[in-house]
């Protein structure tokens, strides 16, 4: 494989951590704007732990989950009082937020002669870990896809089972749901600490394939982004969001047919199949016919 | 499978080993085609022009990341000692993050902060000052 296939592919897998937490909240029936936020705190947390106190990757990407988990909770704890738009705008609000925190954090150390760590606007360089322990870029695509594939493989167990079935009760009617005993705001809190667990893994090995992240990285951009693969995608099963950033970054941008215009095309796709096709290309009836076609022949 | 297992358990366990740093600068002109610019750039290491590195050119959008793949480019050596040259094709104006990703001897990746505009790139100044290479 080529540098440049080598990229692209590695940034669809990066990419589809952050599109699949957006995912698991629509499910949940809540849209959030503000993911990017705990890509961010994932990217950071684990940037710190490699890169200035020598911790191996594998560690600190679990404690970017576990901090992307927390911030995810903490902001869950008054905004998933609010309903639709309004939940919305308060994870976008508290995006901004955590991208203003980065922004004010200056925290390094001497290494080698050099100061390393979160530097404000000037942002974080020096996160080297993937350089200073000879993994390739091939092996750090497999090393993505790996977890990528592992993440997939717990959606689809999820989805099959009853977790899965209530997950989609409490997105679509949460009022049954709380009839039939579910604890609707415990369930739906727990989701949102989920999909920040999730988001900050993939900012920690963002962070780690970039080699430097600054808080500009983390702005609305990438929130509206990961929505919109979702909703491309569709909401029909955990490939869809994978669909979504393949459209995306796989056939718009690496074809590069549409160069620079890629933006204005994408905007009118997202417009075109929210009319269409509201629950995206895989959506719940697409997925229905796909298994009766296939699976149980 | 039982070495490669043993093999990705070693390399993911294994604890940084730090490096003097290489440093890079970067001079870039446009050309007569949109978006193209001719770039030389500058890497050094200790003090010292780094001559010989297998050196690869891409690009990364800072507000869209993951977003632009720009196709990397192989870096041809230039005239002087550490000097390099490289055509980028750049999708757009605006601010780029040049990736430079250094391979052979030295295997490192260095991220450069440059304005692309119609005259050329310009580093990028944030709280007032250029960022730090």
């Amino acid at each position: 494989m080529d540098d440049y296939t080598v990229g692209v592919l590695t940034n669809i897998g990066l990419i589809s951590f952050i599109a699949l937490s957006a995912y698991l909240l629509i499910l949940a029936g809540e849209m959030s704007f503000g993911q990017q936020g705990f890509f961010g705190v994932g990217a950071y947390v684990a940037g710190v732990a490699t890169a200035m106190y020598g911790i191996p990757l594998p560690v600190a990407a679990a404690m970017a989950m576990g901090a992307g988990a927390a911030a995810a909770f903490l902001v869950g704890l008054p905004t998933l009082r609010l309903r639709g738009l309004y939940f919305a705008m308060a994870t976008l609000a508290a995006a901004e937020m955590l991208r203003i925190v980065f922004e004010l954090i200056h925290f390094q150390r001497e290494i080698e002669g050099d100061p390393v760590g979160p530097d404000g606007t000037q942002g974080f360089r020096g996160i080297r870990w993937v350089f200073e322990n000879g993994v390739e870029p091939e092996g750090y695509l497999a090393m993505v896809w790996g977890l990528l594939f592992g993440v997939m493989v717990l959606f689809l167990l999820v989805e099959r089972s009853k977790l899965g079935t209530t997950l989609r009760m409490v997105g679509e009617d949460p009022e049954l749901a709380r009839m039939l005993g579910v604890h609707v705001e415990r369930f739906k809190l727990g989701v949102v600490a989920a999909a920040g667990a999730l988001a900050a893994l993939g900012g920690a090995l963002y962070a780690h394939h970039n080699t430097y992240i600054e808080p500009r990285n983390f702005d609305i951009m990438l929130g509206v982004h990961s929505l919109a693969y979702a909703l491309i995608g569709g909401l029909g099963t955990a490939f869809g969001p994978l669909l979504g950033v393949l459209v995306d970054i796989g056939v718009l941008e690496g074809s590069r047919v549409f160069q620079g215009y890629r933006m204005i095309v994408f905007g009118g796709l997202v417009a075109i199949l929210l009319v269409f096709r509201p629950r995206g290309l895989l959506d719940e009836k697409v997925v229905h016919w796909l298994k009766a076609r296939f699976i149980s022949s | 499978m039982v070495k490669s297992a043993i093999y990705l358990v070693l390399i993911l366990s294994a604890s940084p080993a730090f490096a003097q740093r290489v440093q890079g600068q970067l001079a870039c002109k446009p050309t007569a085609t949109d978006f193209i610019y001719e770039c030389t750039i500058r890497l050094a290491r200790g003090g010292q022009p780094l001559s010989g590195a297998a050196l690869t050119v891409g690009a990364d959008m800072p507000s869209m990341p993951m977003a632009h793949n720009v196709k990397p480019v192989k870096a041809k050596p230039g005239k002087a000692p550490g000097e390099y040259e490289a055509k980028l094709d750049l999708e757009m104006l605006g601010e780029w993050a040049v990736k430079l990703r250094l391979a052979g001897p030295v295997k490192d990746q260095l991220i450069l902060h440059y304005d692309f505009d119609e005259k050329g790139a310009q580093p990028v100044i944030r709280s007032g000052r250029p960022l730090r290479k």
